[in-house]
């Protein structure tokens, strides 16, 4: 048998592979505002793995917890229930020298630019810079380079009182970024700028992300910037509604798309049966489904290969080998009979599975369903 | 290195930083003046006793001040001179007498003797000295050099210090041109011969100086064997305190209340009626400051106007740093949320807080000593820019800029950068 897990497919965890390193980790997060009848839950038992190198865009309507969560990763505010994992550091009851530490490994950038009114926008970049104790050679370089990025090469020296707020929004980035953070935490970042200074910046992050395998977490409404995000997570109510990752997302419905029955679906809807579907292992000689046994779930194969055989009584015959987009165990949900082969892994693989009924239901509301049933059953053939 | 971020906070916000030097600048005035005034009443407090030549001083146990001393037996200070260790042992008069307004031709023409500005003829309270003119009880030369002038007890001596209602010639101040003026001390008239220079400070506005018969012509209650003081100088000034006791034990002086050590001794120092006690030189000057600084309101009062300038201050530099924090809780915060610790940024506050106070003590200092100079000249009191008050000045200065940015930091500590977001 495969083991099912908890895992989305489309939280992305199987893009490439299961372990790489998590920049954040959040589990069964729970957090209160308020005292006693005051008491209000803000966040409700919270899931979130975050990469390295990943980029992630939350949104949600005011009030949905997005900036609770990103404060509380951002170690301002103190984890209550649950576990929280930041750069391999459990915030959990974290004492406060590990936490100045940790913030020192990050980089803010808020939606107020608050930069100091005394000091240049150099001198106020290298607060950051120098905190963390880099060599002052290099940091004066780095900085001169990063605002010459953001366009402010010729507004090093100046103070804010004589910068646009757009300029400042942009020393304040550069202040958040200074330092080479591994993690950058940003509200509304790009929310002051005009396009193609917001460009700029989310280009930098791209960099960051790519070059230095920072991991970039923001909560914004800026869906000229959504193009960049790795994996978008959706909070309502204090719940992540869902958590996506934009690659997989659409290497997942690219594979669903090869699928006839499923090939005239809208991207929406492709999209919705990808958020169905469940993460399911097997190592070599699993077998995945045997024949015989009632129809309950239909696989797509992420990674590995399968074989599928058939027993017609006699022996076991070997009919088909499926491998890495493929897809089996369709036709018992169809024809509601028992499985018509036996599927055994020939190597440590990985399934996306689609329950049953989601899987009639699809069918259900496609217009060409029949016609694509036929088809399908002539292919078959 | 590091960005110093104190000193840019207080050079951007110039007009915030002007109240808050000018705050500090205030307190520290103030405080200078009431230091100024203190140092001048302990300095004038024993500004006579410092003129005069002793090592031990005999005066009456009821000696109450300086204008009240009191008198015992001139037999006393002769029975001092019997000891081996005694150089001299010379008797010394002062008490309170009357001086008459010298009536000179410098009073305004016409005027009446009601006039308020005519002040020819009216009484003035003198503190009035006697002491030998063959060998005068000053240690200081100019007054013995002048004190020889008093060959008769007509003659007396005028301290140029004295205040111009005493009348002298020019108006402003006693000056040559008064000798040989004339004039009633008392119940008998007297002639200005000399001038000398001593000042009384708070004790009295002017004083003068006679012979030992002049001075009981100018006090008659007074007979001439009955003396205020008696000024011992010895051979060797380190023996006062041996010296101190033998005159104890030669007078029937008990050790003291508080050195009794049997119920004899402490009865005996209750009940004694020795008419003489003995001190020295630290002690009366302790004993002058003491009733000057603590016994009298004057004292009190420039004490309390030292707390109160400290309250002053602290709360404007409080007010100063503290309203600079609040404008900025958004830039601290970020400043936590990089990773700066309290430490980083309570030291920032105070290191504003002690360039405020050091900013604003420098001018103050240079301020205060004109102001010291104007009040010495105005009003005669000798007030001295003395090491040991620009120091505590500068320490309150600091405590008081320090007290109020550790008030200020509890705003600081507030500072969340979870409100950031």
């Amino acid at each position: 048998m495969t083991s099912q897990t908890t895992i989305p497919a489309t939280s992305g965890a199987f893009a490439e592979g299961m372990h790489l390193p998590k920049t954040v980790k959040v589990e069964n997060l729970n957090h209160f505002f308020g005292q006693g009848e005051l008491r209000k839950q803000a966040l409700y038992t919270n899931n979130l793995e975050v990469r390295r190198g990943e980029i992630v865009i939350m949104t949600g309507p005011s009030g949905s917890g997005k900036t609770t969560l990103l404060t509380l990763i951002g170690s301002l505010r103190s984890v209550q229930e649950g576990s929280l994992r930041v750069l391999g550091n459990e915030l959990c009851g974290a004492d406060r020298d590990l936490i100045v530490q940790l913030r020192r490994e990050m980089g803010f950038i808020f939606q107020a630019h608050n930069l100091f009114e005394s000091l240049t926008a150099y001198q106020n970049v290298n607060m950051a810079a120098e905190l963390v104790g880099l060599d002052p050679m290099i940091t004066e370089g780095r900085i001169k380079s990063l605002l010459t990025r953001l366009g402010l090469a010729d507004r090093i020296h100046y103070k804010p009182n004589s910068l646009s707020g757009g300029q400042k929004q942009r020393v304040a980035i550069a202040r958040g970024l200074v330092h080479k953070p591994k993690l950058i935490l940003a509200d509304e970042p790009t929310a002051a700028l005009d396009e193609k200074s917001g460009r700029e910046v989310v280009t930098l992050f791209q960099e960051l992300a790519r070059d230095e395998g920072c991991t970039i977490i923001m909560v914004t409404h800026d869906n000229r910037i959504l193009d960049v995000a790795d994996r978008i997570v959706n909070m309502v109510d204090g719940r992540i509604k869902s958590d996506v990752a934009v690659q997989e997302t659409s290497v997942i419905c690219e594979f669903l798309k090869g699928f006839p029955l499923f090939s005239d679906l809208s991207p929406t809807t492709l999209a919705e049966i990808a958020d169905q579907m469940m993460v399911h292992e097997a190592v070599a000689g699993d077998e995945v489904i045997r024949q015989g046994d009632a129809g309950d779930l239909f696989y797509l194969i992420r990674s590995g290969s399968v074989d599928v055989l058939i027993d017609d009584g006699q022996q076991r015959k070997k009919v088909a080998e499926l491998k890495q987009g493929q897809y089996f165990g369709e036709a018992a949900l169809i024809t509601d009979e028992p499985r018509n082969a036996t599927v055994v892994a020939k190597e440590k693989s990985v399934f996306y599975a689609l329950d049953k009924e989601e899987f009639q239901a699809v069918l259900a509301t496609s217009a060409t369903f029949e016609e694509e049933l036929r088809q399908a059953l002539f292919n078959r053939q | 290195m590091s960005t110093p971020l104190a000193w840019k906070n207080l050079t951007h916000n110039k007009v915030r930083t002007s109240i808050g030097v000018a705050g500090v600048g205030f307190a520290v005035i103030l405080i200078f003046m009431q230091l100024g005034f203190l140092g001048a009443i302990k300095k004038t407090a024993t500004q006579i006793y410092d003129a005069l030549e002793f090592d031990l001083l005999l005066r009456s146990p009821a000696y109450l001040h300086l204008t009240e001393p009191r008198s015992f037996a001139r037999a006393r200070v002769y029975q001092a001179a019997s000891l081996p260790e005694v150089s001299h042992s010379r008797p010394f008069y002062l008490g309170l007498s009357e001086w008459q307004v010298p009536i000179t031709s410098n009073a305004p023409l016409g005027s009446k003797a009601s006039d308020p500005d005519n002040l020819s003829g009216q009484w003035r309270g003198i503190i009035t000295m006697g002491t030998d003119p063959s060998d005068p009880g000053f240690s200081r030369e100019d007054i013995r050099q002048q004190a020889r002038q008093l060959s008769d007890p007509r003659f007396v001596l005028i301290d140029s210090e004295s205040k111009p209602e005493y009348g002298p010639v020019q108006g402003d101040e006693f000056s040559q041109a008064d000798i040989g003026v004339t004039t009633a001390l008392g119940p008998n008239r007297v002639r200005i011969v000399g001038l000398f220079k001593l000042g009384t400070g708070m004790a009295s506005n002017g004083a003068c100086l006679t012979s030992p018969e002049g001075y009981v012509r100018a006090c008659p209650w007074q007979a001439i064997d009955e003396v205020n003081f008696g000024l011992i100088k010895l051979h060797d000034p380190s023996q006062a305190e041996a010296v101190k006791s033998q005159l104890q034990a030669i007078f029937g002086i008990p050790a003291s209340v508080s050195n009794a050590e049997s119920q004899q001794q402490l009865d005996a120092a209750l009940l004694t009626n020795a008419d003489v006690e003995i001190l020295t030189r630290a002690e009366v000057n302790k004993h002058e400051e003491y009733r000057w600084v603590v016994d009298t309101p004057l004292g009190q009062i420039f004490q309390l106007g030292v707390w109160v300038a400290v309250f002053v201050g602290v709360a404007i530099v409080y007010q100063v740093l503290s309203s600079d924090i609040a404008s900025m809780m958004g830039e601290y915060a970020t400043l936590k949320a990089m990773g700066y610790s309290n430490k980083y940024l309570t030291i920032v506050v105070l290191q504003q807080s002690v360039l405020l106070a050091i900013v604003g003590y420098v001018p103050s200092l240079a301020i205060s000593w004109l102001l010291y100079q104007l009040v010495e000249s105005e009003s005669g009191m000798p007030m001295f820019m003395t090491v040991e008050i620009m120091l505590t000045v500068f320490l309150l200065a600091i405590v008081i800029c320090v007290v109020s940015g550790l008030g200020a930091l509890r705003k600081l500590f507030q500072a969340d950068p979870a409100d950031l977001f």
